[in-house]
């Protein structure tokens, strides 16, 4: 016991898993009555947060995950039907790959363009120039706008006649399209909705960028380096922690896209043609339009599962290309 | 003494959380302080023309008799029937809630309504537009009371008629006349229109009206029978699509962005010259269309003879699985669906009621065109079929609207839109 506790000591001293097993530790060895009341009270303390994480989360996600098996409809039954749920999602239920289909493309689309988004306008905005402080709290304003409101805005905005979107492009000479009464197009105007509020990830890459040492820069300069190589070879690694992190947040945020589609379609029924019908809008129907709860929890967790994968696969990936500096990021 | 201190803090806490979850069933009191059953009331009819009417109707309950306090509660649309199924669910539901009227066998089908047989007998039932009764029985029982109804009008221009040599007095009779009427309505200035006639898509109607009307007011299910591939829904699709052609894609789209209700409604903005819509549009013609000199006829029939079938829907009110009171509750439904309450809602609301002698007694109470447009939605009552949602095909709308979205917008035929459509609805069935 004691090497090993030695080794850890010196190996990570100061995380607090260690120096929480080290109380542990010692509470054995000097008899358990205080420490063991110290724990105790701290158990205590952080009591209502387990009681709500085991009734409010745990409990519901594992209640899902059984009816995900049965034929629950809220009210009258629960008959277990084993894997009759899954598999009616891939042999009978075409409007599951309808909205499989749909979240998919926009996951596909959305990430890289609000991504690259944020990180260009965070190169733009990272300059020293009178009045900059303006254009940065212009560009971060959509993000903290937010909700219905801004979807009632961009209806406007994206209506085919009077909207100021085609009436913009009318100026160009280009006959905008009917956005989102065009099944082509529904999906596009999303995107182009989503590239509008960047500005929240801009300021995260915004914040990081300040911190990259301009002595690199400096010597950058000395070598004659170009604009777009101290960007490749300095900024782009320096800030891949952040990349990293905002390309996992936003593809699991991606997958869970709703809202827009349940407001800006009539009756939030996924738009002309089903072209918005996304996953969860799909799932929210048949939980609450239809009440086939034990299908919607299926769905639930094979999107879970989903994206879950797709996850671990970024994790994976993320090794090749992210650059923690000073350590190996763990 | 502190970490006592905080072991007693934390201890109340826990305490706390959890009184917080029983704590709304024995804040909710049984009875008034006065003895009387309290029954709590869910509606979505908080706006402020709704609002003041329904609550003097619970009021004018509550002081009729000494046994039961009626508690309205005004959830907003779209809550009010999740929230319902959570508190049948959790076996606390309210007492009374107004309900969609097609869904009354799904929710008979998965228990969340209470029976309410064995407080109905034939000579309630009469008192009820029959078409109406038929959405609420399951079973050979009854699930619900119908409370109101709808069905659809054609509003037309008499001004715009004038204008067009059309006789105002002389509404459209047959899809053939419409067309013929709104080609003549039509006012263009150089290639855009600055009005149009008609367009068969626009107001409160959709393509799934029409192709009732065509197939002799046959709906898409009839008798457990799929009726959705038949020629005449075929046809109705296609004639759609003509008017569509005619005025063109970017027409449609440009005027039906522009859009809004009140005084940016198009019909009484004069943008349009012959609208389909609701009885109670009228309400907003009357409050924002002052000048619109405006009639109202049945919705052309197909061919002539072949009936002006129009689309109905509305609301029952019916008593949640569980509720503490089923019998004050019943008693204040059959006060709500009775011929007083009933008048005063419709004489209010210009709004069909359920009650046939209450329907009767509010046009003798109404005047000029208040009386004339409530006449004539009575009178199309004859002629409106409610498609109530079979149990067997629970979400049948959701697979065969994208059907018809894909035919409208031109990707696939009518014929073979409606012919998947048929498949897809018949893999379904439960």
């Amino acid at each position: 016991m004691k090497s090993s506790e030695s080794t850890l000591v010196h190996e990570e001293a100061g995380s607090p898993v260690t120096r929480e097993r080290k109380t542990v530790e010692s509470a054995r060895t000097k008899g358990l009555s205080r420490k063991a009341k110290d724990n105790l009270a701290g158990y205590l303390f952080i009591s209502p947060w387990i009681i709500g994480f085991l009734g409010l989360t745990l409990g519901p996600l594992l209640f899902s995950l059984a009816a995900s098996f049965t034929d629950y409809n809220i009210t009258s039954k629960m008959n277990f039907i084993g894997l009759e749920n899954y598999k009616r999602m891939f042999t009978m239920d075409d409007l599951f790959r309808t909205s499989l289909f749909n979240t998919i493309y926009y996951v596909i689309f959305s990430v890289p363009l609000t991504t690259a988004g944020a990180i260009l306008l965070a190169v733009l905005l990272n300059h020293k120039i009178k009045g900059m402080k303006f254009f940065r709290t212009i560009y971060y304003l959509p993000a903290v706008l937010s909700g219905v409101a801004v979807y009632f805005l961009w209806m406007q905005l994206l209506s085919p006649s009077t909207g100021l979107v085609n009436t913009m492009l009318g100026w160009v000479g280009i006959d905008g399209p009917a956005w989102l009464f065009d099944p082509e197009w529904t999906k596009p105007a999303l995107l182009l909705m989503k590239m509008w509020s960047v500005g929240g990830g801009m300021l995260l890459y915004l914040a990081i960028m300040q911190g990259v040492s301009t002595q690199m820069y400096e010597a950058a300069d000395i070598e004659g380096a170009s604009p777009w190589q101290k960007f490749y070879h300095i900024t782009l690694p320096m800030i891949s922690p952040i990349i990293f992190f905002d390309v996992i947040t936003s593809t699991i945020g991606a997958f869970q896209i709703f809202q827009e589609a349940y407001v800006m379609t009539e009756n939030g029924s996924g738009g002309p043609g089903n072209s918005l019908l996304f996953y969860n809008l799909h799932m929210w129907n048949n939980a609450f339009e239809v009440f086939d709860m034990g299908y919607a929890s299926a769905m639930a967790w094979l999107l879970f599962i989903i994206v879950m994968i797709l996850t671990a696969v970024n994790m994976k990936l993320g090794k090749r290309w992210v650059h923690y500096e000073g350590g190996n990021g763990k | 003494m502190k970490r006592g201190l905080a072991l007693i803090l934390t201890a109340f806490m826990i305490i706390g959380l959890l009184a917080g979850c029983s704590g709304e069933q024995s804040a909710e009191a049984e009875k008034t302080k006065d003895g009387k059953v309290i029954v709590d009331f869910w509606t979505f009819w908080g706006s402020e023309t709704r609002r003041p009417i329904i609550e003097k109707i619970i009021d004018d309950y509550n002081n009729s008799q000494d046994k039961v306090f009626v508690k309205h509660t005004f959830l907003p649309w779209g809550d009010i029937w999740t929230k319902n199924l959570a508190s049948v669910a959790a076996g606390n539901p309210a007492d009374v809630i107004v309900n969609d009227i097609n869904t009354v066998a799904q929710r008979a089908e998965n228990k969340q309504v209470e029976d309410l047989s064995q407080y109905i007998d034939d000579s309630f039932k009469q008192k009820f537009y029959p078409h109406l009764w038929e959405t609420v029985e399951y079973d050979g029982k009854s699930y619900a009371v119908p409370f109101n109804t709808d069905t659809r009008l054609l509003f037309y221009n008499k001004t715009a008629f004038k204008e067009a040599g059309l006789d105002p007095e002389k509404p459209p009779a047959t899809w053939a006349e419409l067309e013929e009427y709104a080609k003549k309505l039509d006012s263009k200035n150089g290639d855009r229109y600055e009005r149009v006639g008609f367009y068969p898509l626009w107001g409160s109607v959709g393509a799934s009206s029409w192709m009732t009307n065509a197939d002799n007011g046959n709906g898409f299910i009839e008798d457990g029978e799929l009726t959705i591939n038949t020629p005449k829904k075929v046809e109705a699709l296609n004639w759609i699509l003509d008017w569509k052609e005619r005025l063109g894609e970017k027409t449609v789209q440009a005027f039906q962005a522009e859009f809004g209700s009140e005084q940016a409604n198009p019909f009484i903005a004069g943008k349009v010259a012959m609208w389909v819509d609701v009885g109670t549009f009228y309400t907003q013609l009357r409050d924002y269309g002052q000048d619109v000199d405006f009639g109202v006829a049945p919705i052309p029939a197909n061919e002539e003879g072949s009936g002006n079938w129009a689309e109905g829907g509305g609301f029952v009110v019916e008593i949640p699985k569980g509720a503490d009171h089923p019998e004050e509750a019943m008693d204040f439904i059959e006060y709500l669906t009775d011929v007083e309450a009933q008048k005063y809602w419709a004489v209010k609301n210009y709004d069909n009621v359920a009650n046939v002698k209450a329907a009767e007694a509010a046009l003798n109470e109404l005047e000029g065109p208040d009386k004339l447009v409530y006449e004539a939605t009575v009178k199309n009552l004859e002629q409106t079929k409610m498609f109530p949602v079979p149990v067997e095909y629970p979400d049948y709308h959701s697979r065969l609207n994208p059907h018809i979205d894909n035919a409208l917008l031109g990707k696939t035929t009518p014929e073979k839109a409606l012919k998947q459509a048929e498949e897809d609805i018949e893999k379904m069935k439960k």
